[in-house]
């Protein structure tokens, strides 16, 4: 939950550039690690993945995140965490998102339904003892559901981004609308699992309190057309943990 | 000073064993040093008044034991995510779902114009 918050918490942002490097059958894997007393213990698998979606009016595209915890956590704290958002695959606008946490005993579902023209979100929230709840909420130009932004991300012309320059954004969780935005810290080159990568360093923060700290929270994009997320810091109020790509394919570029 | 000892190592000892046995098992690594620490020190204290008491070679056996238990698990344990039904028919249900929801919305044209999915 808190990979998923930390992963959600990130951005928002108002733009409707052209999705030049968002595949259509992309997977990328990651491996969430939490900081415990100074040593980082792997959690949780992350899991983003892309697909079309045909309707008899349009194909969208579906954005799909899932977090599950590591078999040999499941005794202790199961999470199976589900977040996605369909959009269109030119902008990446949404137009539908879902998210459902399981995790123990706590379940919770959430459906946005985004109404572009008339600026309205209408949420219908799910607890587990079947507790459902309807709302609309007007919303602002350009805001997004937490998925459709995380990939949003992606879309940002970094190359033409000077160090220190920020981007605001805003992203609807929980039914409310939230402020965040990054700051453009360079080029920085990394080893990952998929091999050693130049990236875009980006350092996160949110008016919201769940992300701590001032360039706490940093992002690794890799430095070429896919702009893909290879390596995540995370300062949240219970902890620090780390992000770190597993597998990448189905990339466009 | 050699029963302080002695009893930091029974603690630090017992902490690891329990580490080495749970999933956080890499962190038996801490209090599994700190026992053999103490221990080597009560057994150094206990050594010098002639008299080793049993149950410091009792901590060492149990850091022995944790420290074994956490090397066969950092070696032979993959990390992996089992038993994801639950969630892939989740997965299922809400696309299902999630069509029928975009089959009844009005999407903006402009937005889906010369796509190229593949």
């Amino acid at each position: 939950m808190r990979i998923i918050l930390f992963l959600f918490a990130l951005f928002s942002i108002t733009i409707s550039a052209q999705n030049t490097a968002i595949g259509t059958n992309e997977k990328l894997v990651y491996t969430a690690s939490y900081n415990m007393s100074g040593i980082l213990t792997d959690i949780a698998q992350v899991t983003m993945q892309t697909s079309p979606v045909k309707t008899s009016k349009a194909t969208l595209l579906r954005l799909k995140c899932t977090a599950a915890t590591f078999s040999k956590w499941d005794n202790f704290f199961k999470i199976r965490d589900l977040y996605e958002s369909y959009v269109s695959p030119k902008t990446l606008t949404p137009y539908l998102y879902n998210r459902d946490i399981n995790e123990g005993s706590y379940y919770k579902a959430m459906k946005y339904t985004f109404s572009h023209k008339t600026k309205t979100v209408k949420s219908v929230q799910t607890k587990r003892n079947n507790n459902v709840e309807n709302k609309s909420n007007s919303i602002g130009n350009g805001t997004k559901d937490i998925v459709s932004t995380l990939y949003n991300i992606r879309l940002f012309d970094f190359e033409n981004m000077s160090k220190g320059q920020r981007q605001s954004f805003t992203i609807i969780f929980d039914r409310k609308e939230t402020k965040a935005q990054f700051t453009y810290l360079g080029k920085e080159t990394i080893s990952t699992a998929i091999g050693k990568k130049e990236c875009y360093k980006l350092a996160i923060g949110s008016s919201e309190s769940i992300l701590q700290g001032s360039n706490s929270n940093l992002l690794w994009l890799t430095a070429d057309a896919n702009k893909i997320i290879v390596y995540g810091k995370f300062k949240i109020p219970v902890g620090n943990g780390e992000l770190k790509i597993k597998s990448a394919s189905g990339l466009k570029n | 000073m050699k029963k302080l000892f002695t009893i930091l190592a029974i603690i630090t000892s017992i902490l690891a064993t329990l580490f080495a046995v749970l999933p956080i098992s890499n962190l038996a690594i801490i209090p599994a040093i700190a026992a053999l620490i103490f221990g080597l020190w009560a057994f150094y204290l206990s050594k010098k008044t002639g008299e080793v008491k049993k149950i410091i070679q009792f901590t060492f056996l149990l850091t022995i034991v944790a420290l074994s238990i956490t090397i066969f698990k950092a070696v032979f344990t993959t990390t992996e995510v089992a038993e994801t039904k639950v969630l892939d028919t989740k997965e299922t249900q809400l696309e299902e779902e999630a069509i029928e929801e975009l089959e009844g919305l009005d999407l903006e044209s402009e937005e889906f114009e010369d796509i190229d999915i593949e």
